[in-house]
């Protein structure tokens, strides 16, 4: 590293990313097969059926993960499907409910008979299995304070049986848990999740595990694309493709240094 | 007998929650529900723990006025969130939200942010051809990083091709393997602690 | 006859096969740590960044700075992996106690702070150190991630450990800590189970425990006759494993080669 300071490493990718991200210019996007089979998993589910949506994430990862969020939330109310939303984090129980909210307005939905926001459970593990038995037992009321019963689209809402999918949207970990302790209840799990999480869930994803997944910001710009949209995705590829080239480059000077310095090395 | 007591509870209820896994008994079901209510119930207990302790360790260290500007920070925003939320609430339009939007949301992801910075540098620092093996690394991470950039190259679609079957056969065989390890270490670890072979998170010896 | 009903209806027949194999798992377990360790000598492979634990005390020592050791921001006390981490620390903590080196344990968990005191207080009292023992330096942080990332980075920043022991389970915050332990050239050993931070481990730390080596290292540390047995329980279900996926991937392979429907005996 003393080669190259730290600093101007640093400094360079910001001021790219800086350029990049003000340039607001479009990148066009190959959709991936990962990003086609979550979109043709969602655009199968029967309208009506209700789906669990899951806000697992902090407020750290906003910028990565409403993209992501978004499009898939109206992609799922445009397809008439109806939606409960949970956290299992409290720093994504606020974010989820405003993105619910106001993706639900923008499609004419009504709360409690389109969608409905369940709000956060402390432990995770816990909520996942109990759910599995009742949905309502672990939720008695709403994020807003209604009660479970009174909700009309939750009358007939059991457990998990009753639903077509869970769709994590993660920044972490959490995902896996879903599979691991929701697996259990036979519900089909997708996760919408940061790009650095993506090669965990892989083998899950291959072993069918888990039903579909999109990552990070290219996912999320693919997944517009294809529902033909233009959203923060597509804004953030340019700065992603530069970030990608400036580490490409960084791989390589940093080579060129080892190599320089191991011959000056041999001839000493 | 204070380590008995704590080893026959964590006995008891591991045994009873692997049997419980495999039974469809209403009694069964019940129970399991009744125990992940209070695991639920403990949690937020613990929360309780972990503020006290937390104001408790940060005052003695103001009263010695190590890292003082630092922990006084810490304490008020702790201090101050709670009661924004019980004063105002935590609607669209409250002193909360406002602190959780404009203040805890932008240092969250400043945080995250830094990860980009140090993928960078730690890439440019780690990332060298030393041997074989390392050489293939590179090369692999090359190919992966070029197939995800979206650049006007030739063969974009090969490469992008090449990348994903890295991505699904070699680096997919090693993760499973490391996955397999994982779960027999988690199952042997489970199992030394509740046949009470294991101690150490009593705080006892082995 | 009543009995026989009221047996039958608490075993659900959709997991035998996971019942019968989890009875496999815990007789051999059972086996090699009550009886086949009385009978001959077991030891493991030489694990590097375990036979560094001792260095890197010695190092925080002569230098006369603490020693930091934190359990990352994924797990919680009931994971195997934080258990672990746990029996790590007490061998690290008896060290500290020993060499009358600060040992600084921030984490994002209070049942984790707990638990840590009390082993730590333990070693220390074992070790016959009471008075060395400094309960403010176990501290919970933050529950959130970030906000553990930037309280742990910043102790980092401050008090400049010669030493820093990352194990546990770890997510994004994992480089981020990394990279500053390397800034400040602290000695790192890091292990987790979380696959994905493995590489950013591998890259940014002196020795890492790969999954696995993790949940040997307090038998390897205290060299317990009856976890290391247990240790060789684990290698006995990988060979097993090993030997079901080459048995299931011919028949596979032979079935489709022949054109007969694919069985299915292997899922269960």
């Amino acid at each position: 590293m003393h080669l190259l300071p730290r600093h101007f490493v640093f400094i360079g990718l910001f001021l790219l990313i800086g350029i990049t991200m003000a340039l607001d210019i479009d990148v066009d996007v190959k959709v991936s097969p990962y990003t086609k089979q979550m979109h043709a998993y969602i655009d199968s589910i029967p309208e009506g059926s209700t789906v669990i949506m899951s806000f697992d994430h902090e407020a750290s990862s906003l910028p990565e993960i409403r993209p992501i969020a978004l499009a898939m939330l109206r992609h799922a109310f445009s397809k008439n499907i109806k939606l409960i939303g949970v956290s299992l984090y409290p720093e994504g129980t606020l974010i989820g409910y405003r993105l619910m909210n106001n993706i639900g307005k923008e499609y004419n939905k009504t709360y409690g008979d389109d969608f409905v926001y369940l709000g956060f459970r402390p432990q995770y593990i816990a909520a996942i299995l109990s759910m599995g038995e009742s949905i309502e037992k672990t939720f008695p009321q709403d994020y807003l304070g209604y009660q479970y019963n009174a909700i009309p689209m939750l009358t007939s809402i059991t457990n998990y049986d009753d639903i077509n999918c869970v769709i994590s949207i993660a920044d972490g970990s959490l995902t896996t848990h879903w599979i691991e302790y929701g697996g259990q209840f036979d519900i089909k799990i997708l996760g919408a999740v940061t790009a650095a999480m993506v090669t965990t869930y892989d083998p899950y994803l291959s072993s069918n595990q888990m039903t579909a997944m999109i990552g990070g910001l290219r996912g999320a710009a693919e997944y517009e694309k294809l529902f033909g949209m233009k959203g923060g995705g597509a804004r953030g590829m340019l700065a992603q493709s530069a970030a990608h080239l400036y580490v490409i480059f960084l791989i390589v000077l940093g080579n060129i240094f080892y190599f320089r310095s191991r011959k000056k090395g041999a001839k000493n | 007998m204070n380590r008995q007591i704590p080893l026959v509870v964590c006995f008891s209820f591991g045994l009873m929650m692997f049997l419980q896994y495999f039974s469809t008994h209403t009694v069964a079901r019940s129970l399991n529900l009744a125990i992940l209510d209070y695991w639920q119930i403990i949690f937020a207990f613990t929360l309780i723990l972990g503020v006290v302790s937390y104001i408790k360790v940060n005052m003695t260290k103001i009263s010695r006025g190590i890292d003082r500007p630092y922990l006084i920070v810490g304490l008020i925003g702790m201090i101050s969130m709670p009661i924004m939320a019980l004063i105002w609430g935590i609607k669209a339009d409250s002193p909360f939200m406002w602190m959780f939007e404009n203040v805890q949301a932008p240092m969250a992801s400043t945080v995250f942010a830094l990860l980009a910075f140090f993928v960078a540098s730690a890439s440019f620092r780690g990332f060298r051809a030393r041997s074989t093996q390392a050489s293939i690394l590179l090369g692999a991470a090359l190919i992966i990083l070029l197939s995800r950039s979206n650049l006007p190259i030739p063969y974009a679609e090969n490469l992008s091709e090449f990348a994903d079957w890295i991505r699904n056969y070699p680096s997919m065989t090693a993760r499973r393997a490391i996955l397999i390890g994982i779960g027999l270490g988690s199952l042997t670890t489970s199992l030394r602690v509740l046949l009470g072979i294991e101690r150490t998170w009593l705080g006892g010896e082995n | 006859m009543s009995t026989i009903i009221i047996a039958q209806a608490f075993i659900s027949t959709d997991r035998t096969g996971v019942f019968i194999i989890s009875i496999i798992a815990i007789l051999i377990v059972l086996y090699t740590t009550y009886f086949r360790n009385n009978k001959k000598p077991f030891t493991i492979r030489k694990i590097n960044g375990l036979q560094a634990v001792e260095d890197a005390i010695g190092r925080a020592t002569e230098m006369a700075r603490p020693l930091l050791y934190t359990p990352g921001w994924g797990g919680d006390i009931q994971r195997p992996t934080t258990i672990a981490s746990m029996n790590i620390l007490s061998f690290v903590a008896e060290k500290t106690a020993q060499y009358d080196c600060d040992l600084v344990f921030p984490t994002h968990d209070p049942v984790i702070m707990s638990v840590a005191q009390e082993v730590v207080k333990e070693s220390y009292s074992r070790t016959g150190y009471p008075d060395r023992y400094k309960e403010d330096n176990i501290s919970y942080v933050s529950s959130s991630q970030f906000g553990y990332a930037a309280a742990v980075d910043g102790i980092i920043s401050r008090t400049k450990p010669a030493s820093i022991f990352l194990l546990g389970t770890f997510e994004a915050e994992s480089l981020i800590l990394a990279e500053t332990g390397n800034s400040i050239n602290a000695i790192q050993i890091a292990g987790t189970d979380s696959t994905i931070q493995l590489s950013f481990f591998i890259v940014a730390c002196d020795y890492t425990l790969i999954g696995e080596e993790l949940f040997a290292a307090s038998g390897y540390l205290s060299g317990n006759k009856s976890i290391l047995a247990s240790v060789q329980a684990q290698d006995m279900m990988k060979v097993a494993i090993g030997l079901f996926v080459v048995i299931a991937t011919i028949w596979a392979t032979v079935e489709s080669l022949s054109g007969n429907p694919l069985s299915n005996w292997w899922n269960f």
